[in-house]
């Protein structure tokens, strides 16, 4: 039974999530500021995180950033659509993943699975040096990569970047992100470097289509290491 | 300040000047010679000559170089007649009294027409500093900020009160006229001095139907002058002063007025511009935070509309009869939210395009709590809500369709942000000492309350992010609407607990004579 805590300041978003979400066996929790919600992350120690991003009390970006000062709970942001900006920054604040609002219970439940078999995965591979997502086997020590087990050909910067997308796996890691981890801190707007290195990555590994290294559409990149489970993002 | 003479009289106050310098002069040299005629036979015959300059002085000094001669030349006649012997005589008997006489005569003519440049000179740099005053005086108003029309206004009276002509009007380039195709519509902007006659306004405008040569220009019209008003070779207006002639350094004078006057023109007509401009940004970043929270307010029903209709159709999820009839209900309640929002913008935007027409009816206060609840249907509970009328208010006069959703919507309002267990007070009175009888309707609740200083912007207030805003449309067209009743919406600014949200609305002008 996974333990979900939603929060949302609209009475009957919150109603019909609840419903929702209890009938496919979760157990639900709700909050309906941002204070509450940071408590409830504390007391209660859920599996993962639905928040809408305005809330009444507090911005949805601070919650985010606070939760993760003590948390490494899967958060899926609810955005609004036209909110692009915000969706973005929610990503960098440490949020895992987003849906547009209006979205259907399946969108939405992919989304979750996604967040949280990652999240488990993440949580085996940041103790180890090599760890395994999906069919991807990352070598952090030998700088070795291998899918299906045959080795990948790839340059050092292709390896960071493969080995990062890797650890935040299920993640929706954005372009600034990735250049300030892989790139550096002096990078941050230079987004054609990583298109350049994903569409390389995306040869080598025979995933021309972006079922493995998933586009997101002006946010940034995820890797999905489990293809059957994803629901594109519109 | 000094009074400026103005140049128009300037002719006429020589003359008088003049004839009072002579008079001084004729009347000094009579004086002299009464009291030194007794004992002309005991004097030197130089002294009448040093006495007879003095007249002569003062003539030079009250009226100028004429005078002057005048007293040099009577003096020089008297001094012979009187003084020199042979007595009675223009005959002048020793060579010694030639030159006695030629001496005074020399001496008062040139005195007399140092003095007079002195006294000219005097006068021009007089003139000069008032002159520059007066720019100074001019140029202070123009950099000021006084409104175009204010400005106008007082460059014209400087200027009349400068040349004094009979009047000075300002004419300027008609915008309104204009834009409705006109070539070069003008205007009198402002005038000073005279009131202008149909007749003048009428010779104004035709004389400058097209654009005049730039600099100082003479009309043909008599006694005219017209002085385009030019920046950076563009003409911004025309300034006309009727009957006065100007010499040389007036039209310089005049020129540097029209100067200054052409840039003040251009600068306030730059600033109107750019007031008009910020105007519009303003109604602009409006309209955009109003179509945000539209949309906002729209989607939030459409959003837990699609959770719960996705539930309800997902097979793999088990849901129980209640959870099932719970989310139905939910999507009705959404739906009707939705609708009646849907409703209301249409509403207003039928109001701001003037489409909307009120029907006013006699309405009973009851009948307008009751038209509220309806409308919001399931979204109130029953039993939050209190209704405190007096029995003998009045019936109102109102489009009960449209105020039931002002109501509706600051009860919604109410809702959303007061605890769930508290409880909303609605209540309704005449407004003391209105003539047309108003009543006043308020809304109570026990929320958070809005801080003081952001409680008269709240009706402006739109939600930015998502649903965290204090007021949302709801509030917006409450405002729209009542207002379109003639009536005002406030929030009660002396409530310390909660908000309480207050509107007038009109009372039925005929008193039911039912009893």
């Amino acid at each position: 039974m996974t333990k979900v805590l939603v929060v949302d300041d609209d009475p009957s978003l919150l109603k019909a999530l609840r419903i929702g979400l209890s009938a496919r066996g979760d157990d639900v929790l709700v909050a309906h500021s941002g204070a509450e919600a940071i408590n409830q992350v504390a007391l209660t120690a859920p599996d993962l995180v639905i928040l809408d991003l305005g809330l009444p009390d507090l911005d949805g970006l601070e919650v985010c950033r606070r939760v993760r000062e003590f948390s490494n709970v899967p958060i899926v942001v609810l955005s609004a659509y036209g909110d692009e900006r915000r969706k973005v920054e929610a990503l960098d604040s440490g949020a895992d993943d987003f849906v547009t609002k209006p979205f259907g219970m399946a969108e939405l439940e992919a989304r979750l699975r996604v967040a949280l078999r990652h999240a488990a995965a993440r949580s085996d591979g940041e103790k180890s040096t090599s760890f395994e997502v999906g069919d991807l086997g990352i070598d952090l020590v030998h700088h070795m990569a291998t899918l299906s087990g045959s080795p990948l050909q790839l340059t050092a910067k292709e390896f960071e970047l493969l080995a990062y997308l890797a650890r935040h796996a299920g993640k929706v890691c954005t372009h600034h992100m990735i250049l300030k981890d892989v790139w550096g801190p002096g990078y941050g707007a230079e987004s054609n470097y990583v298109r350049v290195y994903t569409h390389r990555l995306r040869k080598k590994m025979g995933d021309d289509d972006g079922r493995l290294l998933k586009t997101v559409p002006g946010v940034g990149y995820q890797l999905v290491a489990d293809d059957h489970s994803t629901v594109a993002n519109e | 300040m000094t009074q400026v003479r103005p140049s128009g009289l300037l002719t006429r106050e020589t003359y008088q000047r003049t004839a009072l310098g002579i008079a001084v002069t004729v009347v000094g040299l009579a004086a002299l010679l009464a009291v030194l005629l007794p004992f002309r036979s005991h004097l030197s015959i130089a002294i009448p000559a040093l006495v007879f300059v003095l007249p002569a002085l003062m003539g030079v000094i009250v009226g100028g170089i004429v005078p002057g001669v005048v007293g040099a030349f009577g003096g020089f006649l008297l001094y012979d007649i009187f003084f020199l012997p042979p007595y009675n005589t223009l005959t002048v008997r020793s060579p010694q009294n030639w030159t006695a006489l030629a001496v005074y005569a020399v001496v008062v003519l040139v005195v007399s027409q140092v003095v007079a440049k002195l006294r000219s000179t005097r006068e021009e740099a007089e003139r000069r500093t008032e002159e520059s005053e007066r720019l100074f005086e001019l140029s202070q108003a123009l950099i000021g900020d006084l409104t175009l029309s204010q400005l106008l206004k007082h460059m014209v009276a400087t200027v009349q009160s400068v040349f004094a002509p009979r009047w000075t009007a300002l004419v300027l380039p008609d915008e309104d006229a204009s834009d409705r195709g006109a070539v070069t519509a003008l205007r009198v902007a402002a005038s000073a001095g005279q009131p202008l006659t149909d007749g003048d306004i009428a010779s104004v405008m035709s004389g400058g139907g097209k654009a005049r040569s730039l600099g100082l220009l003479e009309d043909a019209s008599p006694r005219r002058v017209s002085v385009a008003l030019v920046v950076s070779h563009r003409p911004v207006g025309m300034l006309v002063l009727q009957d006065v002639q100007l010499v040389e350094r007036e039209r310089s004078l005049l020129g540097t007025f029209a100067n200054q006057a052409a840039l003040a023109v251009d600068r306030a007509q730059l600033s109107e511009q750019a007031l008009r401009a910020r105007l519009l940004e303003e109604i602009d970043r409006w309209r955009r935070a109003l179509m945000g929270a539209a949309s906002h307010d729209l989607r939030t029903p459409l959003a837990s509309i699609k959770t719960a209709v996705s539930s309800l159709r997902q097979a793999d999820t088990h849901l129980r009869p209640e959870d099932r009839s719970e989310l139905l209900e939910l999507i009705e309640l959404q739906s009707d939210r939705l609708s009646r929002l849907v409703t209301n913008l249409l509403d207003m935007t039928r109001i701001e395009a003037g489409a909307l027409e009120l029907r006013p009816v006699a309405v009973g206060f009851d009948e307008l709590v009751d038209e509220a609840l309806a409308s919001l249907g399931g979204n109130m509970a029953p039993g939050r809500i209190t209704v405190d009328a007096p029995a003998d208010l009045p019936l109102l006069r109102l489009d009960h369709v449209l105020m039931g959703q002002v109501l509706a919507n600051v009860l919604e309002n109410a809702e959303r942000i007061s605890p769930a267990d508290s409880v909303i007070r609605v209540a309704a009175r005449t407004v003391p000492g209105s003539a047309a009888r108003t009543v006043e309707v308020s809304v109570s609740d026990d929320g958070p309350g809005i801080p003081r200083d952001e409680r008269e912007r709240v009706f402006e207030m739109f939600s930015q992010n998502g649903g965290g805003g204090r007021a949302g449309l709801g509030l917006a067209i409450a405002k729209a609407f009542v207002e379109a009743h003639g009536g005002r919406i406030w929030i009660d600014p002396d409530v310390d607990h909660g908000a309480r949200i207050v509107f007038t609305v009109p009372a039925e002008t005929l008193v039911a004579t039912a009893v």
